[in-house]
Parts: structure tokens; sequence; C-alpha cells
């Protein structure tokens, strides 16, 4: 038989004993031209957290694709939003998805939320190294239900470069976009009617879109969202019962009902 | 003395008969492949008997719980690793069982200053379709069968297991709903704790269907469908089943 874990449920101790290397842990010589991700988001609303991103990955002032998903789903009540460098954030969000289900499968019973949320923490710090040097950084956020209360609800965390966590209140925003859609939150959150917290998923969805498409008239590196040509964004909802994707024909359908349409 | 042919075969006839002697009065378990997918079931009394493995995989034994606990965690890390090295789909039963637990069961059975794998268990990986699927019965000496599909029992006596599972293939082509085939298996769960014969002496169905029932005192039953039509990865659904009837958790 094989030996037991360092940490029972681990999944990184268990790659440690395969001798799996993670991230690389050595100087490079030379920076590559990075492809980066940009922009993504998450707020409370009323039925619980929406989070958003827009489908670019550029590289330096090249686009490479309008079709990535920073939005990725570790578990059924997890969400993880990447920006950053997509090779890195793909890889973090691999481990995750593979630890979460490790851990509940061999020690039946799932993960708590606060140990989920520091199994990322802990592999921003792994990728220190890295970022130190401007390669490989990640800025994610991350989504999750915790179950170990009374009316089990979502929560928002986000993170430094560093690996520190934080809990948001109301939103978190991170990429090169991020500025502009926090100082429209804070002005909503403050303004607003309804305030984002309020909002009906409707509500929500459109909100999201127009965050988006303001971001990306800002911000080259931000797609943007245009029906006219298809181009969505992708948008995931979490609630206590599970995650809902917001598919592209609801967010035309969103877009096309907006009663501000012509407010921009 | 295991340096001596003749010996050494004594030793292991021995063990052979010992670990016998240590699986009798264990509880049978089953896992059936039909359309919705596979249903794995066990009687358990105070310690599990069906798991989840991998996202399309799943086992379920008897014996004693801390050798079932060893195969099922040895098990659970060689699938993923396998996921994370390569991906889900590359995890298979095949490999799985042929290539890793089989060759490191049989080791612990023949190294005879080993303690040897106290358990009897069923293996399932669920494909597109029924034909697809495939159910793995190993043995405590490391010897393992592979079928596609159809019905797998796991009890402590080999001929029991064999007549049981001929009379259950037949049985159950007559039945197409979950609970039916629950029932089914639970049937044939109290014939084989109760030592019975299968055709022709099997008692009428009402009589092993109030046997069943009555004699789940004290015990729990376990079963789990991974089910074939889902729109999760991780196709395991935990079903709750008890003399009342059967309900998903």
């Amino acid at each position: 038989m094989t030996q037991t874990t360092a940490i029972a449920g681990d999944f990184l101790s268990l790659l440690a004993q395969h001798e799996t290397r993670l991230f690389a842990q050595h100087p490079i010589g030379s920076m590559p031209n990075q492809t980066q991700a940009t922009t993504v988001f998450a707020f409370h609303f009323a039925e619980g957290v929406l989070m958003a991103g827009d489908r670019r990955a550029t590289a330096g002032n090249l686009i490479v694709t309008d079709k990535i998903e920073k939005i990725l789903e570790i578990d059924a009540t997890s969400l993880l939003a990447i920006a950053g460098v997509p090779a890195t954030a793909f890889e973090m969000a691999r481990v995750l998805q593979t630890s979460f289900e490790y851990y509940r499968r061999s020690q039946l019973q799932p993960l708590s939320l606060a140990a989920r949320v520091r199994a990322l923490a802990r592999l921003l710090r792994d990728n220190l190294p890295m970022t130190m040097q401007g390669v490989g950084i990640v800025v994610p956020l991350f989504a999750g239900v915790d179950f170990s209360e009374k009316s089990p609800a979502p929560h928002i965390y986000f993170y430094d470069p560093l690996g520190a966590q934080f809990q948001a209140v109301g939103h978190a925003a991170s990429g090169s976009g991020s500025a502009s859609i926090r100082s429209i939150f804070a002005f909503h959150e403050r303004h607003g009617t309804p305030r984002p917290s309020e909002m009906n998923r409707l509500e929500a969805t459109r909100f999201a879109l127009r965050l988006l498409m303001t971001a990306s008239e800002l911000d080259s590196a931000t797609g943007g969202v245009d029906p006219s040509s298809n181009q969505f964004a992708t948008l995931k909802i979490l609630t206590s019962s599970g995650i809902q994707t917001v598919s592209d024909s609801d967010q035309a359908a969103a877009l096309a009902t907006d009663p501000n349409a012509n407010a921009g | 003395m295991t340096d001596e042919p003749y010996r050494w075969l004594e030793a292991i006839a021995n063990r052979r008969d010992y670990v016998r002697e240590q699986l009798k009065g264990g509880s049978p378990a089953f896992a059936v492949s039909m359309p919705a997918g596979i249903l794995l079931l066990g009687v358990g009394s105070g310690s599990s008997k069906v798991f989840e493995l991998h996202d399309r995989h799943a086992m379920a034994g008897l014996g004693h719980p801390a050798d079932i606990e060893r195969i099922r965690q040895t098990a659970i890390d060689a699938a993923h690793i396998e996921a994370f090295t390569r991906a889900a789909q590359d995890v298979s039963l095949r490999r799985l069982v042929g290539f890793g637990l089989s060759a490191q069961v049989k080791q612990n059975f023949e190294q005879l200053f080993t303690a040897p794998v106290l358990g009897e268990f069923v293996f399932a990986e669920l494909g597109d379709t029924p034909a697809h699927d495939h159910l793995v019965r190993l043995r405590f000496d490391g010897s393992f069968v592979t079928q596609s599909g159809g019905v797998c029992i796991v009890a402590p006596e080999t001929e029991a297991e064999s007549a049981a599972q001929e009379w259950l293939r037949r049985e159950i082509e007559s039945r197409t709903s979950l609970e039916a085939i629950a029932d089914l298996l639970l049937q044939t769960w109290w014939c084989l704790k109760e030592g019975m014969s299968f055709p022709p002496t099997t008692p009428a169905e009402s009589e092993r269907q109030s046997g069943w029932k009555a004699n789940l005192a004290g015990k729990t039953i376990e079963a789990a469908l991974l089910r074939r039509q889902s729109s999760s990865v991780s196709r395991y659904e935990t079903l709750v089943l008890n003399s009342e009837g059967l309900g998903i958790h």
C-alpha cells in the first residue's frame, strides 16, 4: 500500500510525495511577453453573489483571444475569478478543484469555507518567487458559501499578490479595468437606486454588463460587451443552492430590455 | 521455513483459510449497471461499505473496516494523482485495479510476514451507456475479474456468491426502476446472510421482502448511484434508503 499523506486529505502533500512541482521556483533568464487576463469583479445582490469577467486576454499590446473564461467553477459552491497570468491562474484553479474534491472524497466531509479561502492564499504564497520577478502574477477573487452559518450564504474574498486575503463587504474587483469599476461601485453603493445589494437578478445582470462596457471604454485590455457582434461576458451567480451561469441569450435579453439603454 | 517450497505452500493455504474465516459473516455488497447508472448497495452495522472514488468511479466492499479504508484511500490517491497529472478521463479501473491495487493486494497476501488485506471489493466505472460500464471484482488474494455492465456481488462465500449472482442476473431483467432493483438487492442480501440456497429452494418474494425489512434493526442501508445523466462533474449521488422507500440525499 502507499504511504499515508503527510496531512490527511491534503492534496498538495500528496503531490509532494510524488515529487510533482506546481510552480517554477527558480529565477528565469529573461521575461517572456506574458499573456494577461483582465477584468473581473464580484458583488452581492439580493439573491446572492454575481461574479463577472470580460473575455479578453492580452500580451503587451496584442489581443491574444476574446474567448477566455475568467470565472471558473471550483466546486459546486465555489467560484474563482482570475486576473493576471492565465498560465498560473488556470493551474491554481486546477489545483483547487482537485484539492477540494480530494478532501471531500478522502475525508468524507466537505472543506470549510475558511479552509477553501486559505488554500488559495497558500497557492499565492507558493507562487511568491514568480510574483517577485514580475512573472506569473495572479490577483484572484474567490466566492464561496459558508455552510457553518445558520443561514448559509455566499461570501466574497479578494487577495493581494502575496496571498493576503480580505473579505469584501459589498464588492471586489481585480485586473486592469478594476479602478473604473470600483469607482462606479462606490458611487452606486452610496447613491444608486436600487443599490447593488438590493438589485434583483435582471438588474444585477444588466448592471454587470454595463460595468464591463464602461471599463472597456477606458482600458484596452478589457474586452467589451457587444450584442451586435455576439460578444458577451462570463457571468455566474452563486447562491447557497449552487452556481448558475447567465447565458449569452439571457445577457442579450437583459440589455435589450434596458429601460435606460439610450442613457448608456 | 518459507525457503522450503512445501512449507511455503502450506503457509499460503493456511493464510487463505485464515482470511476466509475472518471474512465469514461479512455483509454482502452489490453493484448493478442499469440505464440510469450504476447502483451500489450494502448494509452496514456501524461502518461504511459504499464509497465515492472519483468523478465516475465508486467502490463497495466487505471485511475489516481498517482494510476497506486502506484500499479506499489508496484508490482515491491514485485516481486523483492520475486525474491531476493527466485528465479525469484517463482515470480507468483497468489501470487503477489491474496495474495498481491488484498487485499490492497480492503482495500483501503472499508476503507471509505482512498483514493480508481482510476484505473483498467491487469497483464500478460509469460509461456513456450500460454496455460501457465496467465492474471489477477484487479478491483478498489480489485476483480480479472485470466485466462490462451487469451485476456484481461481493459475498464472503465464493460458491454462494456465484449462485446468487446467477440468480440475480435473471431476476433483475424484469425490473427497471431504481426502487425495484434496490428492493431485489436487499432480498438477495437477506438470502445470503441467512445462508439460503438459491433456486430451486429460494423463498417467495413476499417472504424475502419481509425478511430483509425485519433484519434491518441496528443496521444501515448504504446506497449510491453513479448517475449517467447529470450536469455535475461528479456523478456520485448518495441515496437514502430504508424500509419505507428510496430517496436521493
